[in-house]
């Protein structure tokens, strides 16, 4: 009877290991985010708050790149840029322009901090992600 | 536990009885809260009836169905196939099939009813329990709807016309729980009267840039700033028969600065940048922006454009 019962366990956990992993298979799929969308989460979920998701596309249709990655500092590397609100606040990266003159400013929480809680720091659907490290890519 | 039992007999046939029991049972559970009819709500229809937007019914919500319910499943369904009041038709997504709709329609049904309609006393405990039972109707679903997903998807890395600009409530990355991505504009918007390209954004961005059809300032504060472009072509000659690589600076500095690149991705010395495929693909040199945000390098002949001349 006991033993029996434990091999009933263990098929029950390999049965919900199987699930698991075809649930996560199928949520990975599920993702269709816009070329070049960076999700940041250097601090984001420690902080309770949801992962910043960063629009390349809406930006480069209003400022060259040269704007954010050389005059505002930028590393090309996302989360590389150790990027936190005090700094924002105080006129740094994203603070440059979201200060309410030239973009919107930083009371808007939502606005940014809008991807999915515990979604990895990437570069959406980048190369590198889809064909190297899926998920890790920066 | 035998001691109980006078013989093990009764208890076996017990035993035997259950899963044909809740099978059937399950067979009924599983079409309604099927994961597949989960997952398509949470891509398809949490944006609207998770928040209630334009008064979709949230699943939830008992009240919001007390109207609906009794209107029957067949009419429901009809509504979320064809559209009714501020409902589109099939929740605004053409590439959902009927089978697609009604799964997810099931999901949502299925979280409303237990409340309204017990059945009898016994059974929602079982049901409950075994709900992850396969069952028939839930292979039918996913056959129906096999064409733009799973094992059959022509090829799992390129992304079908369906799946391509979503707005950020749809996008899988944005939550759609979240009031801030309600509020966010979608790529499509924008990118109608761009010129299209077939990789990436599906933007060709340097077309735009050249036929003012997008003016992207060159300073933070000053409209009026004009790039330094400097009108040089690098050709790089390549192993193999691959048409040689021509880089253009004219394009790159209409964007970009001289910093950006020199000294730190690219010595501004001829031969001193040893580079490969390989190195690109992973996220090296011309890699640092072209498969991030920049044309990826599935568009070989952007840069191997330069025809070799014949040995002689």
């Amino acid at each position: 009877m006991v033993k029996r019962s434990g091999r009933a366990a263990g098929i029950a956990l390999m049965v919900l290991a199987v699930g698991a992993s075809i649930a996560g298979l199928t949520t990975s799929r599920q993702v269709h985010g816009e070329y070049g969308d960076v999700v940041i989460n250097n601090y984001s979920d420690e902080a309770g708050m949801r992962p910043v998701v960063f629009p390349h596309w809406f930006h480069r249709i209003r400022f060259r790149c040269k704007v954010c990655h050389a005059d505002l500092g930028f590393k090309f590397e996302a989360g590389g840029n150790d990027i936190n609100m005090l700094k924002i606040i105080d006129g740094a990266y994203c603070g440059a322009c979201h200060n309410g003159d030239i973009a919107w400013s930083v009371e808007n929480c939502d606005l940014c901090h809008s991807a999915k809680p515990r979604t990895p720091t990437q570069v959406h659907d980048s190369t590198i992600q889809k064909l190297v490290a899926p998920g890790k890519s920066k | 536990m035998i001691k109980k039992f006078s013989s093990p007999l009764p208890a076996l046939a017990a035993i035997a009885c259950v899963p044909a029991l809740v099978w059937i049972i399950a067979s009924d559970a599983g079409a309604q809260g099927s994961p597949d009819g989960k997952s398509l709500y949470a891509i398809r229809c949490a944006a609207c009836h998770d928040t209630g937007l334009l008064g979709a019914p949230k699943p939830g919500a008992a009240g919001d169905w007390a109207a609906r319910l009794p209107r029957g499943r067949d009419v429901l369904l009809e509504h979320a196939i064809k559209g009714f009041n501020k409902m589109p038709p099939r929740g605004g997504n053409p590439s959902l099939t009927d089978g697609d709709v009604a799964a997810a329609l099931d999901y949502m049904l299925s979280r409303v009813e237990p409340r309204k309609a017990p059945a009898t006393p016994a059974e929602p405990a079982a049901s409950e329990k075994k709900a992850p039972v396969p069952a028939p109707v839930v292979k039918k679903v996913r056959s129906a709807s096999a064409t733009h997903r799973g094992v059959n998807a022509f090829n799992r890395l390129m992304k079908p016309p369906s799946k391509r600009n979503l707005p950020p409530t749809q996008d899988g990355i944005h939550d759609p729980g979240s009031e801030g991505t309600q509020a966010l504009q979608a790529p499509r918007d924008s990118f109608e009267t761009l010129p299209k390209a077939n990789f990436g954004n599906r933007v060709d961005w340097v077309a735009a840039l050249n036929n003012g059809d997008i003016a992207p300032r060159y300073d933070r504060m000053d409209p009026d700033a004009k790039p330094i472009i400097m009108d040089l072509n690098i050709v790089r000659e390549v192993k193999g028969s691959m048409p040689d690589v021509v880089y253009p600076h004219k394009q790159h500095t209409e964007w970009l600065d001289c910093s950006n690149c020199h000294p730190a991705i690219f010595l501004p010395q001829k031969g001193a940048n040893p580079m490969s495929m390989a190195g690109i693909l992973l996220g090296k040199q011309c890699g640092v922006c072209h498969g991030k945000v920049a044309f990826p390098v599935s568009d070989c002949r952007r840069c191997h454009s330069a025809k070799k001349e014949p040995a002689n």
